[in-house]
Order: structure tokens, then sequence, then C-alpha cells
């Protein structure tokens, strides 16, 4: 134990003191402000053409009472040409696009053709296919006998606000996106922890197995000790630095919540009331204390306790495996044959991540992959904010711990031969048999 | 005498190759002990089984009389032949690290450290990082990093290679003094000078196995083939003699020296006499052989056999 304990500090305080480490500490929070803030941007940005095109547009059997005039930036001029008249007209350009309604029955339609130079985009045509059934929709009321007026005034407008129920009967507000985003968030982070560190543990053995370092420490240190102390100290080294950003984070929001949190609320409250948008039925100071609400309902206890132990879990079941890819190898381009193994359940995990939170967190899908422990650690992080059965939670880190254990045994046998072995690039096959082989 | 290493029966066996078959030595405590053999004859395997890194497959290591444990590594040091230390870690540290690897106690730790780098004029230097020195200074610190915890046993791997004359010299001389307070060393290498200029003790090894050891001089004496040497500041001529030189050599510093093949030692007297006939004799001697062609003898034979 000691040992373990002479290696952890040794390269805990040489990553600590190292220049990068400290930069990008400092400047990391900075870094994930501008990634998120820039992937916010893109995805608000309309990235669509503003250009504005020209299309003809003939309505075979007349099923649009109300007119069509323009979709996006789209213009449509109604033609009763020919449509070998029409397709010349946008063949030669003098049109951007052609659009016919071919359905003699109002009941279904379903043969719409579009005809363009650039085919739409999966979101346009999505769009123009919603326009094009209200606008029938509309037709279909009137032609009932209802005024173009009534229909207006019936058409609704719905959001719904989540609530959740205790055992106790309590009510909390509660926002599936704040919870996507926060499970998402946090297993971005277990995901490029496990990457960055583990390779940080596989490139420092190799380099003790190249320089032959590792052989006048393990005349003193046991392999296994040596691994273990090496995989605590840069777990420890990761906490550090994920500490330092959420107290650097926190800082940082007070700081700039002080010198421009007081402005914009100023500009908020010039702005006119009844813009639209999702917090437009109430008023200003409810939706932001909805909003608060939300994040002070997470269930932030358990999202502590579940981030670390599966954080830790995770990156020691991974790390072992990087430890012995590291060992097994002579030099870095040998451990490209062994890191696609070992990454591939990491990237299904997020993968499944990504999915399950945004349909169902509790679903089947969820639940099974938050069992392997390959997977585990990524899902449940996830699923966290959404809130899991304890018992649930209880038996997915067992299952990790006990799959880390036995992970941690093995790996520990490939690495202790590993280190000693130079020459040629094992095969799968030989680590296999090291596991097995006496000192 | 007492032993402070020794080996009965060790075998270790890699796939189909025995790189140790049936290893027996003792090495006497307070020895200069040299492990010779071409590359690949085991040295390394030996070293390692010593060194507790790896355990013998049959046969038993004893330390001080008591069966070979891993807390008896601690009072051993090990450098091997290739060289390495931690680029990103200051001298200090990486003394410091592996002080505390070996169980040194860090306050005890820097004091001994801080005495070493004084000893060697390094203290200007215990705050940079080794990547910032040059190869013969890093060499040196990796030397410290081997005897920084005081061990009873020493083991080097060609102790001198990559070193430069002075800095060779200085290992010497420090490898001397700590023989002369009380450590065994174990010396592994193919560079006779050196094994015998410090070397007490020798064995070599070929194939995995013990092809000869014992006490140095006791060696080359039972080696000796009696042949002997004849040296006059002239060169002479034995053609017409009853006894024939089988070789002769100028020395750099003019020495012409004759060296004879006798039947028994009733023929010294005989050669000696001869000897004194020719000129001014100035060298008489028995020429026992050199570690050198005892070891290119032994292994010769070896593959001969």
């Amino acid at each position: 134990m000691d040992k373990i304990w002479v290696i952890l500090k040794r390269e805990y305080i040489t990553r600590v003191k190292n220049k990068m480490f400290i930069i990008m500490t400092l400047l990391g929070p900075i870094l994930i402000a501008l990634f998120y803030g820039g992937i916010f941007l893109v995805a608000t940005q309309d990235a669509s053409d503003k250009k504005i095109r020209h299309a003809l547009f003939k309505d075979n059997n007349g099923f649009f009472a109300d007119k069509l005039d323009s979709f996006d930036n789209y213009k449509f001029k109604t033609t009763t040409l020919a449509k070998s008249e029409a397709l010349k007209k946008v063949s030669s350009g003098e049109y951007d696009s052609y659009l016919e309604i071919n359905d003699k029955e109002l009941q279904t339609i379903d043969s719409i053709d579009w005809v363009s130079k650039k085919t739409l985009s999966l979101l346009q045509s999505e769009k123009l296919g919603n326009l094009l059934a209200s606008k029938v929709y509309k037709t279909r009321l009137q032609n009932i006998g209802l005024s173009k007026g009534k229909i207006d005034s019936l058409k609704p407008a719905a959001s719904v606000h989540t609530i959740e129920i205790d055992e106790n009967g309590g009510l909390k507000n509660s926002s599936s996106m704040a919870k996507s985003g926060i499970g998402i968030f946090l297993a971005f982070v277990v995901y490029m922890f496990i990457f960055i560190y583990g390779s940080m543990i596989m490139r420092s053995t190799l380099e003790e197995k190249t320089n032959r370092i590792v052989e006048v420490v393990i005349s003193s240190v046991k392999p296994f000790q040596l691994m273990m102390g090496k995989i605590l100290g840069v777990a420890l080294v990761g906490l550090t630095q994920f500490a330092a950003w959420i107290v650097l984070s926190l800082g940082f929001i007070t700081v700039i919540s002080a010198v421009i949190g007081g402005k914009m609320i100023e500009t908020a409250q010039k702005l006119p009331t009844g813009m639209p948008g999702p917090g437009a039925a109430l008023s200003k100071n409810a939706a932001g204390g909805q909003m608060l609400e939300v994040f002070s309902n997470l269930p932030y206890g358990q999202i502590i306790v579940i981030f670390l132990i599966f954080f830790l879990g995770g990156f020691l079941l991974y790390s072992s495996m990087f430890a012995a890819i590291g060992s097994a190898a002579n030099q870095e381009t040998d451990t490209q044959q062994f890191m696609l193994p070992i990454s591939l359940p990491l990237v299904f995990g997020i993968v499944i991540a990504q999915t399950t939170v945004f349909q169902d967190p509790h679903g089947p899908m969820a639940k099974i992959f938050s069992l392997i422990p390959f997977t585990s650690p990524i899902l449940m992080v996830v699923r966290s904010p959404f809130g899991i059965p304890w018992s649930e939670v209880a038996l997915s880190a067992l299952i990790l711990i006990a799959t880390f254990v036995f992970f941690v045994w093995m790996t520990g046998r490939i690495y202790r031969i590993g280190i000693l072995m130079y020459g040629k690039k094992p095969t799968w096959r030989e680590l296999g048999k090291w596991i097995f082989r006496k000192n | 005498m007492s032993i402070i290493l020794e080996t009965r029966e060790v075998c270790k066996t890699y796939g189909s190759s025995k790189a140790a078959d049936h290893i027996s030595l003792q090495i006497p405590q307070g020895s200069i002990y040299g492990l010779l053999g071409p590359n690949g004859a085991g040295k390394t395997t030996l070293i390692r089984m010593l060194t507790t890194i790896t355990k013998p497959d049959t046969g038993l290591i004893l330390f001080k009389g008591e069966p070979l444990q891993e807390n008896h590594a601690s009072r051993m040091g090990y450098m091997p032949e290739e060289r390495g230390l931690y680029k990103k870690m200051s001298v200090l540290d990486q003394l410091l690290f592996f002080a505390e690897i070996k169980g040194v106690k860090p306050q005890q730790a820097k004091i001994t450290a801080k005495k070493w780098l004084a000893r060697l004029d390094m203290q200007t230097w215990e705050n940079k990082k080794i990547e910032e020195l040059s190869k013969g200074m890093a060499q040196k610190v990796q030397f410290l990093t081997t005897i920084i915890h005081n061990p009873e046993f020493i083991i080097l791997d060609e102790p001198f290679s990559g070193f430069d004359p002075v800095n060779a010299d200085l290992i010497k001389d420090l490898i001397l003094e700590l023989n002369k307070n009380g450590a065994t060393l174990l010396f592994s290498t193919h560079r006779m000078d050196n094994v015998e200029e410090l070397c007490d003790y020798l064995c070599i090894v070929d194939h995995g196995q013990v092809k000869l050891n014992g006490e140095a001089g006791g060696l080359r004496r039972k080696m000796f083939k009696n042949q002997y040497e004849v040296g006059y500041l002239k060169s002479v001529s034995f053609l017409e003699d009853y006894l024939q030189p089988i070789s002769s050599v100028q020395t750099a510093d003019g020495r012409n020296i004759y060296t004879f093949q006798l039947q028994n030692s009733s023929e010294v007297e005989i050669l000696l006499s001869l000897a004194t006939k020719k000129g001014d004799l100035i060298h008489f001697s028995e020429a026992l052989p050199t570690i050198h062609q005892i070891f290119v003898d032994t292994i010769k034979n070896n593959s001969n056999g």
C-alpha cells in the first residue's frame, strides 16, 4: 500500500505541476463555454438560404381555397400552364421550382411533386408537407361551412408544462430539456476524461517501458502496485481538474452575472410584452422563476453520487485496459490495433446515451445498457438527472465494480509480463496466454 | 567468508528456450563479482530473478541465508544496461522517488540525496529536469538513483557503457569506495578490462548454464597452460634453438615479448638459461591467461562441445 502511495504521489505531482495541465485547467471553463456557445449559435442560427426564390404552383383540381403564396424563401405564383411548359421554365432558370398537386380526391393527398434543380432539405420538405396539409385541412373545414375567421380563431397553441409529483404528493417543476442537457453534458465529461486520461496512462506506461525505467521500478515495486498507483494517481488528476473547473466556472458565472446580469434584466424589461416564445403566456418573472426552479429541483445529490461512482468505476475499468495496451506495445503505433476494440463500447455508449435520453430515459434499452459495465458509466450518468431508483444504481454499480476488479486482475497479469517484453508486437492470443503465465 | 546471495539449481524457461538451466552460484559478501557471458546467455534472466522481478520455475535463491523475498529487493540497487529516467522530473525529485520506492523515509532520502549531489558537485543541478541535462550528467544521476538507499547488494549491468573516460573513472572510484564500505557488487558485462581490474570473483554463463565460476586469481591459475613470457629491449632470434616461441609481440614501449609453450614445469629452467644467453633479459614470467582468454576459451569449448 505504501508503494502504491509513492507511485500515486509521483504520478499526481508531476502531472499537476505540468504547464499544459495548469493552462488547460485555467482555460478549460472558457473553452467549454466557447464550445457550448458555438454549438448553441450554430443550432439556433438559421442556416437556410435567404435568397428569394420563385416557384410555379399548379393546383390541378383546385383544392386550395386559400391562396398559397409563400413558404420559407419561396414565393409561389399560381399557374395554369401545361406541365411540360412549366418544367421548361424551371429548367431554363426562369423559375426555381415547380409544385404540382395531382390528387383527384380531397380525402388523401399523397401525390405532390416538387421539381427543382436543387433538392429540398429534409427539414424543408417536412415543413412544406405540413404547410400543404394545414392548407388542405382549412379547405376541408371551409367545405363543411366554417368561415375563414372562425377557422383562424379555433387554431390552438399548446405548450406542455412538465411537473413531477413525489410520493408525498409534492409538486415540482421539471424540464426534460434541462435534464437531457445536463445528462448529456456529464456523459460527455465521463467519455472525454476516460479517453484523455486513459490514453495518458497508456502513454506513460509505454514511456516507462521504452525508457527501461520500469525495470528499476519493478525491482522494488510489484507491477500491480505500479499499475494501480498510476491509475489512481491519474484518476485523482482528472478529479482535480474537474473540481477546479467547477469552482472556476461558478466563479466565472458569478462574475459575469454580476457584470452583465444587471444590464440584461434592464433590456429584458424594455422588450415589448407578448413576444412569441415558450414563456409568452407567463409573465417574465414567472418564466425566469420557473427555469430557476427546474434547476434547483434536479436531484443533485443523486447526480453527484452517480457521477462519482460511475466516473471512477468507468475510468478504472477502461484505464486498466489502456495500461495493459501500453505495457504490451513497443511503440505508439503498436497501440492502434488494440485501441479500437476498447474504444468501440465507449463510443457505442455515447450513441445509446443520446438516443435513449431523448426517447425514454427509463425504457428497456436504457436499463439494459445501464447494467452492462462497459456502457453503464455513460448511461447511468446521462440518466442521473431524471432520477434513477437507488436499487438500480446499486445493482449497476455492483456489476461495474465486480467487472473492474476482474479486469484490473486480468490486465495486471498482462501488464506484469508486457512491461518486460521487448521485440515484436504481441498478438491477442499472446496477451491471452500472458494472463495465465506464472511469474 | 559469508555468502550474501546464493542460487541453487535455479531454472527458468521461456517457451522452449532455457534461459536459466540449473544455475548454482555463490556470491561472497563484500566481493566484486563479475557475471560474464555473450549476448543471450541468460544474464538478464538471472539478474531479474535476483532482483525479484521474476521468480525461478524451480530452484532456490537465498539472500543472506533466507529464501529471497520481495522485501530483500529494497536492500539491493539495480542499474540496468539500458538507462532511463523520468525526463520531466527534476534531479532531486527523481532521487527522492527512487529512494522512497525502496522504503526510505522522505526526510532521510532528502538528506542522503543532498549529500550525494554535493559529493559529485551537482548541487546546482538539483532542480533541473533530466531532459535539460547532458548525457554524462544524466548517467551520474542514474548511478545515484541506484545507490541512493545505501544498498548492501548492488547489481550493475554494463556499468561503464556510454560513460566518457572521466565519468567512467569517477564511477569506478565510487564503486571501489562503496565496496570498501561493505557493499557487495555484481557486474554483468562483456568488457573484460573492467573485470580484470575490479572483480574478485567471476562467473561465465552461456546457454543458461554456468560454464565456469570461482575466485578470479584462482581461475587464472587453474587455466594456466604452462606458458611463459620472455622479454628483451632488442629483438632476438630463437630459430636455432630447442625451444621455439609460439608468439612474439613488440609492445608500444619497445619491449619484445616472446611466449613459449612448455611441456611441463621442468622445462622452466631450460628456458631461463636459454633466455639469459640471448641478451639483456628484462622480463621473465608465467603467462597467466587473461580473463578475456578464459572467456573466449570457455565459450568456444562450449560451442564446440
